[in-house]
């Protein structure tokens, strides 16, 4: 008997250990078999899956640069590229972020171009690829300068040209600060001819140079026509000095400049008729016609946004350019230029030059501003205070407020806003001329 | 021989200035010229008293002055009431 029950109770501790295993010899048989009917996913043990999931993180892409890489637009990748190339980017996305969040640097601008960066960056994803997000926008919108152009839209929309009618000869100024444009053209060119550190074309060379009109569209337009690589350079440095105008600016405004000119007080502005203003844009747009066709798009775009806004009668037109269009294209523009930050294109040598031009570029046409006013107010028989000259840089309005700003300083009641408001748009027309002259020189 | 890379680019200088000073001096003519145009033909000082006149005269035709200053009365009543 108790035979019997001994061997019973082995019975069942068999068969209790061994179903488990009958179960489970069943369960990979049907697996198999799924394999066997799709034919794509061969049986791994789970290490090796775990490995190859491994390959596929960024981790594995930051750690081991392969050679021979391409990046999603089938560029050859360096190794440092594709590794410590892109952890310093992606810090100086990080940098871009605090300049924008905590500085207040142009921050509508910096901080989709800092985010492309960041995504442009990512191993593996390919988003700046053609059939990526980014790589998309840019196809869209930055390589065949419609951007750019949609914006100018929206500033002309913005922008009251009134206070440029009713004194024209302030224009003057925004001519003489595009100085800054050509003195850093010559500047380009000469450090590529004597130094070996830099090799920037001609072409190369107009492209950085246009960052001296102060103007980020047409800076964008301008590179991505005449050198499409520099792009991304040549855009973080024009907004970002744009951003920096309250610091550069006035050192060198006080330097060429004596008090009792900073004081000079200027006579009012005469008010300006409906019909002047409708004029005007159409005076722009076909003295350009007749004299630069190759700026028109950009004087274009703008006339035609001044234009709805002055006309009246479409306001929803001229609200949509001011306000949604232009917020729309610059989430596109931003983070399409951005795509020009991934680490190959931007941590070359040459970007070193382009921002070290850009700020010369810019204390140049600041200097010749402020000259160009200086000897206006000897000539004109009306008083001119030399510091709305540093306002024919554009950076609209930024420009102005930094004359108005000094001026205040020596004379708290003296408001130069308005009239420094004359320059700084006659300057945003001049460097479009600027920027139609050097592209119809490569034509 | 290689060309004179900072002579191309003080020629460019030279057009460029040029081009930029011509354009907005033209520009400077031009709107002259067509604000002495349209303050001799156009001056503003008559549109001015035309819109004025249009004011008053759509007043005129409301004739609804009592409502509106109604309205006015009642809006500032409640506003005091939310105040205290």
């Amino acid at each position: 008997m108790k035979n019997l029950i001994f061997v019973l109770l082995t019975f069942f501790a068999i068969s209790l250990v061994t179903n488990p295993l009958y179960a489970s010899s069943s369960e990979n048989s049907v697996q198999t078999q799924k394999v066997a009917k799709t034919n794509e996913h061969v049986a791994q043990s789970i290490s090796v899956m775990f490995g190859n999931f491994y390959k596929s993180t960024g981790i594995y892409a930051f750690l081991n640069p392969r050679d021979g890489a391409t990046n999603a637009l089938g560029e050859p990748l360096s190794k440092f590229a594709q590794s410590w190339g892109r952890v310093i980017m992606i810090l100086i996305t990080f940098l871009l972020f605090y300049l924008a969040i905590a500085k207040g640097f142009e921050p509508l601008l910096l901080l989709p171009i800092a985010f492309g960066g960041l995504l442009a960056n990512i191993p593996l994803a390919d988003i700046i690829g053609h059939h990526g997000f980014i790589g998309t926008l840019f196809d869209a919108g930055i390589k065949n300068e419609l951007f750019p152009l949609i914006i100018f839209m929206g500033v002309g929309a913005m922008t009251d040209f009134g206070p440029l009618i009713a004194n024209p000869k302030t224009a003057l100024l925004g001519a003489a600060a595009q100085f800054g444009i050509f003195g850093s053209l010559v500047g380009a060119v000469a450090l590529s001819q004597y130094t070996t550190l830099f090799d920037f074309t001609l072409k190369q060379a107009s492209a950085i140079s246009i960052i001296g009109g102060a103007d980020g569209p047409t800076s964008i337009y301008v590179a991505s026509k005449l050198s499409p690589d520099l792009m991304g350079a040549i855009a973080v440095a024009a907004y970002s000095y744009m951003a920096l105008v309250p610091i550069i600016q006035p050192p060198i405004m006080r330097l060429f400049t004596s008090k009792e000119e900073r004081q000079i007080k200027m006579v009012q502005l005469r008010d300006v008729s409906k019909l002047e203003k409708l004029m005007f844009p159409l005076t722009v747009l076909m003295l350009s016609i007749l004299i630069l066709p190759e700026s028109t798009p950009l004087i274009g775009a703008l006339t035609f946004g001044n234009f709805a806004r002055v006309s009246g009668v479409v306001d929803r037109l001229s609200g949509t350019m001011q306000n949604a269009l232009i917020n729309i294209v610059t989430i596109f523009l931003g983070l399409g230029v951005g795509s020009k930050l991934a680490a190959e294109k931007f941590l070359v040598a040459d970007t070193l030059g382009i921002l070290a031009l850009g700020l010369i570029a810019f204390a140049i046409g600041t200097a010749a501003g402020v000259l160009m006013a200086k000897v206006m107010n000897k000539i004109s028989k009306d008083p001119i205070n030399p510091l709305i000259g540093s306002a024919g840089v554009s950076a609209v309005p930024m420009a102005a407020r930094v004359s108005n700003k000094v001026g205040m300083e020596e004379d708290p009641t003296n408001m130069l806003l308005m009239h420094a408001m004359g320059p700084n748009v006659a300057g945003v027309i001049g460097s479009a001329v600027a920027a139609g002259v050097l592209l119809s020189i490569f034509k | 021989m290689e060309t004179n890379l900072i002579v191309e680019g003080l020629k460019f200088m030279v057009l460029g200035m040029t081009m930029v000073y011509l354009f907005l001096m033209l520009m400077i003519l031009v709107m002259k010229i067509i604000s002495t145009i349209v303050n001799k033909y156009f001056p503003q000082k008559k549109i001015a008293p035309v819109s004025i006149k249009r004011a008053q005269s759509t007043e005129c035709k409301t004739g609804n002055n009592d409502a509106i200053v109604a309205v006015i009365i009642a809006s500032i009543q409640q506003f005091r009431k939310q105040k205290q």
